[in-house]
């Protein structure tokens, strides 16, 4: 795969999770998990409500500390990423947006802890089609407007990594297209995502490769036409794996 | 660190809540002067008296400077921007340090304006009743300069007792319980404490003002003590933050 920054590190998995755990108290949130996700793919990481998916995306991304192994991107912790904003952008809630600002402005302040330009700014603003709304306070947006503000928080550093955490949550079904052609479009330029999701037939549609995870213990990984099959969906996969199906 | 600040100095001035804290200070302060101000002519002849009244400007300055050092943080939590914040700089401790620097300077401008609008309350409602005020100039530099600088430290104060509490509410109150009722209370004697009250943060930024000078800690003595507490309490803030997760 073609490494975009021409580093060295090509075969080093974008992201790389190993015997990762996370413990609160005595509830064991994620047990001995262990994936990685290669370049240039769409990883789906799936799992029921309160699997663990949300604990281990903040794990890899330096917001909480593991009590077990570790969960590296491009091989390093991700605080000790040099400019974090520019290798990896994130999306891990909708709602992480101050009601009072708008979202421009929202934008522009992460810009200049990132010294990104004001420019880049109004790019992501349009690429997300926030335009005009940019000028606007965050509390007139809707669920859909917010997700995509988000998103275009996560590009301002036009990163090689995206990781989003329920992107799709409050989409209309063009914003679930619009989201599906966008990912897609970015695996392409050789980049790499990984989404959590519970929308499985959305999720079958976008992902290379899943990762399925269930009480905080991984379940299946690997390419999506392995783990599923003609005869046998991700979803039918998914119930039967988790515990779930009927 | 220099992009850090921008970041946090951008922070305050695209919401609107540093203006409204600012506004609804100085409304508080020209009141609370005022107010004072309706006392019997006797006592307000008094040196002590006019330097306490006046010196309600330090008070609420210092009082809205906490809390907008404490929101700085807490607002973050709140609102949940830590995230996207902590994903740009993920250098807890340096994040910490921005805001203590911009609070500290907003909290210097807050405690400026408030010691001035206190005096200049107080030279025309005090100029009005016809009572003759004793203070001389070094008394009302002392009064606004203090003013400032003792905001300006409980601003790094506040910013430490919001990283170490991160919820707004209970930081909010506590705050407020603190400076108003707590060491009010102890100023009072009420708990028999005697002279310890003195060394408490509130009670120190008024010390630096130099008001009552027999009771509480002189301004050479207060600004080290407060600097004390500045530092302490943005540092235990800066590494709680840089070891707790964020949920």
């Amino acid at each position: 795969m073609i490494n975009q920054r021409g580093t060295a590190d090509d075969a080093t998995p974008v992201v790389m999770v190993s015997g990762l755990g996370k413990r609160f108290g005595t509830a064991d949130a994620v047990v001995d998990l262990t994936f990685s996700v290669p370049r240039g793919t769409i990883t789906g990481f799936l799992g029921p409500n309160g699997a663990g998916k949300t604990t281990t995306l903040r794990m890899l991304l330096g917001l909480a500390e593991p009590t077990a192994g570790e969960a590296l991107v491009f091989g390093r912790r991700y605080r000790d990423l040099d400019d974090p904003a520019r290798r990896v952008g994130a999306v891990l809630e909708s709602s992480d947006l101050h009601p009072g600002r708008t979202g421009r402005d929202h934008l522009r302040a992460l810009a200049l802890a990132a010294e990104i330009s004001t420019a880049r700014v109004d790019e992501v603003l349009a690429l997300v089609e926030l335009e005009p709304a940019g000028r606007r306070r965050v509390r007139t947006y809707s669920l859909g407007m917010r997700q995509r503000l988000g998103l275009a928080a996560a590009l301002l550093g036009d990163p090689e990594l995206l990781v989003l955490d329920e992107p799709s949550i409050g989409l209309d079904p063009a914003g679930v297209r619009w989201l599906r052609r966008f990912l897609r479009s970015f695996a392409q330029k050789g980049r790499t995502v990984l989404v959590s999701s519970h929308m499985l037939a959305e999720t079958a549609q976008t992902v290379d490769d899943v990762v399925i995870i269930n009480r905080g213990h991984l379940v299946a990984a690997g390419p999506l036409d392995q783990v599923a099959s003609p005869g046998r969906t991700l979803e039918d996969v998914f119930l039967e794996l988790t515990g779930a199906a009927s | 660190m220099r992009r850090q600040l921008r970041s946090e100095l951008f922070k305050q001035r695209s919401t609107r809540t540093m203006l409204g804290l600012f506004a609804t200070m100085i409304g508080l302060v020209a009141l609370a002067v005022v107010l004072h101000s309706l006392l019997p002519i006797e006592p307000l002849q008094r040196h002590d008296n006019q330097l306490t009244i006046l010196g309600r400007g330090e008070f609420l300055g210092a009082l809205f400077a906490t809390l907008l050092g404490a929101l700085s943080v807490t607002t973050e939590f709140r609102h949940g921007t830590i995230r996207p914040t902590l994903l740009v700089t993920p250098l807890r401790g340096r994040v910490i340090w921005a805001k203590v620097t911009t609070s500290v300077l907003a909290g210097a401008g807050f405690g400026l304006v408030a010691g001035a609008v206190a005096v200049a309350a107080g030279l025309v409602t005090l100029g009005a009743r016809g009572i003759d005020l004793t203070l001389d100039a070094a008394d009302y530099s002392l009064l606004v300069a203090g003013s400032a600088v003792a905001a300006a430290l409980m601003s790094a104060v506040g910013v430490g007792v919001g990283s170490l509490v991160r919820h707004q509410v209970p930081a909010v109150v506590g705050i407020c319980g603190w400076l108003l009722f707590v060491e009010g209370l102890l100023a009072g004697d009420l708990v028999g404490l005697g002279g310890v009250f003195k060394f408490l943060p509130g009670s120190a930024a008024s010390g630096i003002t130099g008001q009552q000078p027999d009771v509480l800690l002189a301004p050479v003595v207060a600004l080290p003590v407060l600097i004390a507490y500045a530092l302490a309490v943005a540092a235990a803030g800066a590494w709680a933050t840089s070891q707790r997760d964020v949920g």
